[in-house]
Order: C-alpha cells, then sequence, then structure tokens
C-alpha cells in the first residue's frame, strides 16, 4: 500500500495518463492487491485461479476505460466502481457455468494479497485466438519483458508500429474477454 | 499468462486516450450542425423567423436548447462509473417540471377545447416525422462518444443520450415550426422528446455495455 513517501495513486495515474509508462505500472501494481481483494471476497468459491481470471478482466477494463477517470477526482472512488461493475458482469457470467451462489460469500473478508502467484487461465486462451503476430507481440511484451523496440527489431517493425499493434491486440483481448462473458 | 505480465503490456501501451467529453465536445456540435444544415436546405426556416425570434414565440427554441443544455450536462456526467449525477438530474428534473407547469396553466388559461383545438393541425404530424430524423444525427454522435464512457447503468445514460439529441432535435425544428401554442409545442415536441428517450433507453444497454 502507499505510504506518505510515495507519490497518490492520483499523482501516478495523471502520470500514466501524460504516457508515463513507468508511472502506469506503478499505479497498476498498486492496485492489483486491492482489485484481487474485492474479487476473492466476493467469489473464493471460483478458486485461485478463477479469481485471477476476474481480476486479469477488471485490469483489463481499467485499461481500455482509464480516460474515463476525471483527474480532479480521488481515483479510489472511480476503481471500485470498474471492478464492482466488471465482478459483477464476471461472476453473473460465470454463475451460469459453473453455478457459484455469489451471495454467500458476500460477507468473506480478503486481505490483500502480496505478488500474484497464480497463473491465470483464461488470458491465453484469449491471446490465441489474436492474430500469431499480435499473439507475439503481448507475449514478447508482457511474459518476455521486452522492449517495443527489441520486439520491432525482432519482427522486423518499426517500434511505432509495435506500439499500434500493442495496442490494438489489448482492445481486442478486451472486446473478446468481453465476448466470452456474453 | 500471469498478472504481472499482463500489466508489463497494459504498462507499454500507455497511449493517452481522448476523453469521452472531448469526444462528445467534438462529436456533437457537428451532428448538430448537420442538422441544422438539413433544416435549412430541405425544411427551410420559417418566413418569419427573425421575428418569431424577437417575440415571447422564442421559448418554443429556448425551452428545448435548455433541456439540451441540462442533458449535455448529464450525459457528459453519466459516463463516469462512479458518478451520481445529482446536480445533472436536478437540473433535468426542475426543467420538465418547469415545462409540466407551463402546459398545465396553459390548459387551464385555454380551457378543455383548447389542447384539442391546438394540436388539431398538419403541422402535427411534420413535427412527428421532423423532429426524430433531425435527432438522428445528434443521437448518433452522442452514443459514439458515449460508448467510449463507463456507465454505470446503461437504461439511464441511453435515456440521457435521448433526451439530449430529442432536445436538439426539437430546438433545431422549432426554427421551422410555424405554430406558437404553448398548447402546440409542449405537448407535441414533449412526445417526440420522449420518443427519442425511448429509443436512447433502448439502445442504451446494447451500445453502452462494458
Amino acid at each position: 500500500m502507499t505510504t506518505t513517501a510515495d507519490p497518490s495513486w492520483e499523482t501516478l495515474m495523471c502520470a500514466a495518463n501524460r504516457g508515463d509508462q513507468r508511472a502506469y505500472a506503478q499505479i497498476l501494481t498498486a492496485i492489483t492487491p486491492v482489485v484481487r481483494g474485492i474479487v476473492r471476497a466476493r467469489g473464493g468459491a471460483l478458486g485461485p485461479e478463477g479469481c485471477e481470471d476476474v481480476v486479469q478482466d477488471v485490469l483489463l477494463t481499467i485499461h481500455m476505460k482509464r480516460h474515463t477517470w476525471r483527474e480532479d477526482a480521488p481515483l479510489r472512488p472511480w476503481l471500485y466502481a470498474v471492478t464492482r461493475h466488471k465482478v459483477v458482469d464476471a461472476f453473473r457470467a460465470r454463475g451460469k457455468r459453473i453455478d457459484v451462489p455469489v451471495d454467500d460469500f458476500l460477507e468473506v473478508l480478503a486481505a490483500p494479497a502480496g505478488p500474484d502467484p497464480f497463473e491465470a487461465q483464461d488470458m491465453d486462451r484469449v491471446i490465441d485466438q489474436l492474430d500469431p503476430r499480435a499473439a507475439q507481440i503481448v507475449r514478447a511484451i508482457g511474459i518476455d519483458g521486452d522492449t517495443a523496440a527489441d520486439t520491432g527489431a525482432r519482427l522486423g517493425m518499426s517500434e511505432g508500429a509495435v506500439r499500434v499493434a500493442l495496442h490494438r491486440a489489448l482492445k481486442s483481448l478486451a472486446s473478446l474477454r468481453e465476448r466470452m462473458i456474453e | 499468462m500471469k498478472t504481472e505480465d499482463l500489466i508489463a503490456a497494459m504498462a507499454a501501451d500507455a497511449t493517452p486516450q481522448p476523453a469521452v467529453t472531448m469526444r462528445l465536445w467534438r462529436m456533437f456540435p457537428v451532428a448538430v450542425l448537420a442538422s441544422l444544415v438539413a433544416l435549412l436546405t430541405v425544411w427551410h426556416v420559417r418566413p418569419d423567423l427573425a421575428v418569431a425570434l424577437a417575440s415571447p414565440a422564442v421559448i418554443k427554441t429556448l425551452i428545448p436548447a435548455a433541456l439540451a443544455g441540462a442533458a449535455f450536462w448529464l450525459a457528459q456526467g453519466l459516463t463516469r462509473p462512479e458518478a451520481k449525477a445529482r446536480a445533472q438530474w436536478a437540473v433535468v428534473g426542475v426543467l420538465v417540471l418547469g415545462c409540466v407547469a407551463l402546459l398545465g396553466r396553459g390548459m387551464i388559461a385555454g380551457g378543455p377545447s383548447g389542447l384539442g383545438a391546438a394540436l388539431n393541425s398538419p403541422n402535427l404530424i411534420t413535427c412527428f416525422l421532423s423532429i426524430p430524423v433531425l435527432s438522428a444525427l445528434p443521437l448518433g454522435a452522442v452514443f459514439w462518444a458515449m460508448r467510449t464512457g463507463a456507465t454505470s447503468n446503461v437504461w439511464l445514460a441511453g435515456a440521457a443520450a435521448g433526451l439530449l439529441a430529442g432536445a436538439a432535435g426539437a430546438a433545431i425544428y422549432s426554427l421551422h415550426c410555424p405554430e406558437d401554442s404553448i398548447l402546440f409545442f409542449l405537448p407535441a415536441y414533449g412526445t417526440n422528446v420522449l420518443i427519442m428517450v425511448g429509443i436512447g433507453t433502448a439502445l442504451g444497454p446494447r451500445l453502452l455495455r462494458w
């Protein structure tokens, strides 16, 4: 969690909105345990992997909708609203599939976990549905931690083209997840 | 894929996004302008427009324009997931109540047959054909902008989009409409705006899901 020495979530998110990748990674890393806490409190019965799928859904939604946060407003109410919306969605969909009585788990309190020890399943399946190059870019930058420049050099693309492709790939991932939920 | 890997991929895509309000401010005026041009070229403004706009009949344009302004503010507010938009709803509510009160006063003054007489006009059909058509482009623009938003209630946000488009369409149509009686334009425009609110509400869940 943040201490007084750390920049506030709002400061980080403002910097992220101006294209600061480090600030963006920092704020996403900071909010993930909070999102995970909410998801687990609501749906412990999904199991850690199932919960992590929902956490990743929420994070992807935060990514696609981050411009709906107004920079002069506090970040937390916005974050909770997005998380609540996505969690309800996800459980409605998964409830149909695996029939989890969500209400029974509303009272469970879960502390935010530490670093993520779980590998979520759904995201890999969805990444496989992307076109091969887009999937390669997402995996290179996400899993291998390559920069856009490195990835571009390897794939014979300009750095700008890799960025555009990554942006489109994340957008497709978000809508593919959306369709999975429907 | 691990969550930290997803975060790394997302952080590499810190491309700044245009705000929803920015998209609304950009596209809505363009759509209104296009409808206005359609009115000027297809419908034509009433011949005595200058006189009408200088007379009390100007409220026929001002009321829908004010409602459109309030609805614009409301639509903007409803694109944020945490927003309740209470002030915006209050302003819209006050305007709607004002219209109802004005209509009530007009009906008392006009007597029981006044409303029927005012609405018994061929212009009523033109009105019902025109306002939805003139509202269509603004509705498209509003939804186009609001789609990138994150509303907590797709029905209400859709209704607000319909209200904005319908009120804007009514304000544009009022420049053509020769009927200046309160007993004509309040019920006729009001019903058209309600039709647009209905269309917006129906489209909301489809277009504003996220």
